[in-house]
């Protein structure tokens, strides 16, 4: 004869006590069979599980504790802690149904990527012909355009007019007569050394 | 005697005729088909040991069950 157990629904849980076991009756709907499976699963070290089908649309769960516990009270908590897990598995089924195509394509882009670089044939075959992928923000930029290559100034005047800084090699005619012991910074050649380059011979 | 019943549509007849063949040294145990069932009756030495059987046996049947669902 099955057993209300307290703060459990009676139409869901029934407790049969002179065996030691709970029932969960569950719409099928709610709780996908991969779940169920799952939350056996979960359970099946300490607990003897029995699924059935006593209609269509439903599931039957019947737990046990091994270690032979067959009080009101640890049929409850069994009860609880499976329907807390297959929950917990249900949710898990859904998320992964509904990142199915994404799970996939990283795993795809992770396969491609550890196959290593495409071979020089591959490339000679690769259409180059489709178009860009969409910019609504403009802020893709090709390598070529970023990196292009200013004119060279042409007149001596425009070479004088050049900064003479972050060259050493500019300087390396002009060093006068009394010239300061080298510092190790090329870059301030003439008379006392800048205070960076006093620091790092400090140091 | 107790009488096994485990829906075709939640347990592979493949798992279930596994766990026979590993449970069978601890009692008698005969396999028999319905329209929707998996049908195993178990004999065991003593009432105790009987109950025993089958819940191992149908846990054993689970897991198999579980495992080849994942694995296909």
């Amino acid at each position: 004869m099955s057993t209300k157990l307290e703060g459990m629904p009676a139409e869901i849980v029934g407790a049969e006590l002179e065996k030691g076991s709970v029932s969960l009756d569950l719409e099928a709907s709610l709780y996908p069979l991969e779940a169920v499976y799952g939350a056996a699963y979960v359970f099946i070290d300490r607990c003897y599980v029995v699924l059935d089908k006593p209609e269509e649309g439903k599931l039957r769960v019947t737990l046990a504790w091994k270690k032979g516990e067959t009080s009101e009270e640890a049929l409850r908590l069994l009860a609880g802690e499976f329907a807390n897990e297959l929950l917990s598995c249900a949710w898990r089924d859904q998320i992964t149904r509904e990142n199915k195509a994404v799970i996939e394509s990283v795993t795809l882009q992770a396969i491609g990527g550890a196959m290593g670089p495409p071979s020089l044939d591959e490339l000679a075959s690769f259409d180059f012909t489709e178009e860009p992928f969409e910019d609504p923000l403009g802020i893709a930029i090709s390598w070529e355009e970023k990196y292009k290559k200013t004119k060279a100034p042409e007149g001596p005047g425009e070479a004088e007019a050049q900064p003479a800084s972050g060259s050493a090699s500019q300087t390396l005619g002009e060093v006068p007569a009394e010239a300061p012991e080298p510092t190790g910074s090329a870059a301030e050649p003439h008379g006392e050394p800048a205070p960076a380059a006093v620091a790092e011979t400090d140091r | 005697m107790t009488e096994l019943r485990f829906h075709r549509d939640l347990y592979q007849g493949e798992s279930v005729d596994e766990a026979l063949q590993v449970y069978a040294a601890y009692g008698e145990l005969a396999r028999a088909e319905e329209e929707r069932y998996w049908v195993v009756r178990v004999t065991g030495k003593t009432a105790e040991r009987e109950r025993r059987l089958c819940r191992e046996l149908a846990n054993y049947a689970l897991g198999l069950t579980i495992r080849g669902r994942t694995a296909e």
